[in-house]
């Protein structure tokens, strides 16, 4: 749950990069880095292990300026992907206002996406949320690999997998090249701070 | 597909899962190759091919071993270890000793024992959460099988007049609990004074708590939070449920008695935050910082309590939208 200052009419909030392992999470973090360096509040840690894998997080703290008369801030965290660090991404997770779901777009990665759905869905749940409340995002990654010639998914045939029933909006990106990443986190925090307004009004 | 196409086709594929880190699904490619290989007598130099794939998938099998292996909870550094502390350590709402509780046991969760136990160690002289640092550093010693040192820190604690006796009956029934849960039979020494009964039955329903067991002993360590680790705890307070407004029954005045109705803007435990308009003065005359409310309603999702309160702070609002509006901080006392 974000924090609310209100003496200071600060509000700090939360969004969780979530998916499979390898799909790109640690790569949109490091181009919002790259090219925001005004909004960026600090430096981008990783706490990765070998082969470059997230451990336990990465973590980018954003500061947006004024919105409606209050300093908005915003940090940016990843989960590691990788199975068995289940119960780090749990702690990540916790009290997350906003969320990201990158899904990797390599047909042999399809059956990972859905674990990792399940596993986000599973992990809100146990805090008492559904990811049916949480606002949330999904980006379809690595579609500048289509111009490899290796099978990726198409946009559609991900939706329906991954976003049928949930309805959240989508972007198919290349984060790599940075393609959809400003439009997946502005998405987000567009969404974030909407909600956070309607829960406790701080705009008002 | 000609054979030839469908190997060159996989090779690449399993070049670039290489590349993207999906070791697996590379040399699952890679023996699909070989497969075909093996199967077309007429490819040319088909053997040399096979011998190359061989060398590349070796070292994927290195990869995957050093990643498998690769330490679930090393120690981080310093400045990462203060970061999981601040970043993990709740909202900052709390006073410093319990900050300082909930940033170790951040520490804890990550794996960072060795920080956590110090930072546990120091909170033993902390009288409002000395037990629960005494609990988590039972937790961080069981999560690293060193059951014979919990027992220790136990007995260590049993000579220390920083400890009550009732505090050292609630760890030692807690660690009681844990052993018997993980099949660790150790007697533990007790300092001698027998306690009440209804002390005892308390202490026995807290101990029979249920609780996952650790996964850490049978050779099994999870990566950050075992169960173990899940339940770790802060000092014992009360629990406020989420209250979305408050009746408050006018304690004086030409009003007196009629209930006013406001939304809670903001709640941290047993504190909310309401905000009521300049144009409210005869009712902003009332709540002073110090006004006892004695007639509340708190409406919460699942209940409506009645209760009491009292006026803690009344601030007037300086700038945006809500300018000149009061921001009055009510504790809440009783429910």
């Amino acid at each position: 749950m974000a924090t609310f200052n209100f003496k200071k009419r600060e509000i700090e909030c939360k969004i969780v990069y979530y998916g499979p392992g390898r799909c790109g999470k640690t790569t949109n973090l490091e181009y919002i880095f790259k090219t925001y360096k005004k909004q960026i509040a600090g430096e981008m840690v990783s706490i990765d292990t070998e082969g470059d894998r997230t451990l336990f997080f990465d973590f980018l703290p954003m500061g947006l300026g004024k919105i409606k008369g209050c300093d908005v801030k915003v940090q940016l965290y990843t989960v590691p992907g990788q199975v068995q660090y289940s119960s780090t991404r749990k702690l990540v997770l916790k009290e997350v206002d906003g969320l990201i779901f990158v899904a990797d777009s390599l047909e042999v990665r399809r059956e990972k996406n859905m674990l990792s759905l399940k596993d986000l869905h599973e992990n809100l749940k146990s805090y008492g949320t559904s990811i049916f409340k949480v606002p949330l995002v999904m980006q379809y990654n690595k579609r500048d690999l289509e111009e490899e010639g290796i099978p990726l998914m198409s946009i559609e045939r991900m939706d329906r997998d991954l976003n049928r029933q949930l309805k959240a909006p989508y972007f198919s990106a290349s984060a790599i090249k940075g393609q959809g990443v400003p439009q997946t986190i502005m998405e987000c925090l567009k969404r974030t701070l909407l909600n956070l307004q309607k829960q406790l009004k701080w705009a008002k | 597909m000609d054979p030839k196409d469908q190997i060159v086709s996989l090779l690449k594929e399993a070049d670039l899962y290489q590349n993207q880190g999906l070791l697996n699904e590379a040399k699952e490619r890679y023996k699909k190759a070989t497969d075909i290989i093996k199967n077309s007598p007429n490819i040319k130099n088909g053997q040399e091919l096979i011998a190359n794939i061989v060398k590349k998938v070796v070292d994927l099998n290195q990869k995957i071993i050093k990643i498998n292996q690769a330490a679930t909870k090393p120690t981080v550094s310093d400045s990462k270890q203060t970061l999981i502390k601040k970043l993990f350590a709740g909202d900052g709402e709390n006073d410093n000793h319990t900050s300082a509780l909930e940033g170790a046991i951040a520490l804890a969760k990550f794996g960072q024992f060795d920080r956590a136990l110090e930072e546990f160690e120091r909170l033993l002289d902390v009288e409002a959460v000395r037990v629960a640092a005494a609990k988590n550093i039972v937790r961080c010693h069981l999560e690293i099988e060193a059951l014979e040192d919990a027992a220790l820190c136990y007995e260590r604690w049993v000579g220390d007049d920083r400890f009550a006796y009732a505090q050292l009956d609630k760890i030692r029934f807690f660690l009681e609990g844990r052993f018997s849960k993980l099949g660790f039979e150790r007697e533990l020494y007790q300092r001698e004074e027998t306690i009440s009964d209804e002390d005892m039955e308390s202490l026995e329903m807290e101990a029979a708590t249920p609780e996952e067991s650790s996964s850490s002993v049978n050779g099994q360590h999870s990566e950050c939070s075992s169960a173990v680790m899940e339940d770790m705890e802060l000092p014992e307070e009360e629990e406020f449920l989420d209250i979305n407004s408050v009746g408050i029954q006018l304690p004086s005045g030409a009003q007196k008695g009629r209930m006013v109705e406001f939304d809670v803007s903001f709640q941290t435990g047993n504190s909310i935050n309401l905000i009521i308009s300049s144009k409210e003065s005869a009712l902003l005359d009332q709540l002073v910082k110090g006004t006892k409310l004695n007639d509340m309603q708190f409406f919460s999702p699942i209940a409506i309590l009645n209760g009491s309160g009292v006026v803690t702070a009344k601030t007037q609002i300086k700038s945006g939208p809500k300018e000149g509006d009061y921001s009055l901080d009510i504790t809440i006392l009783t429910t």
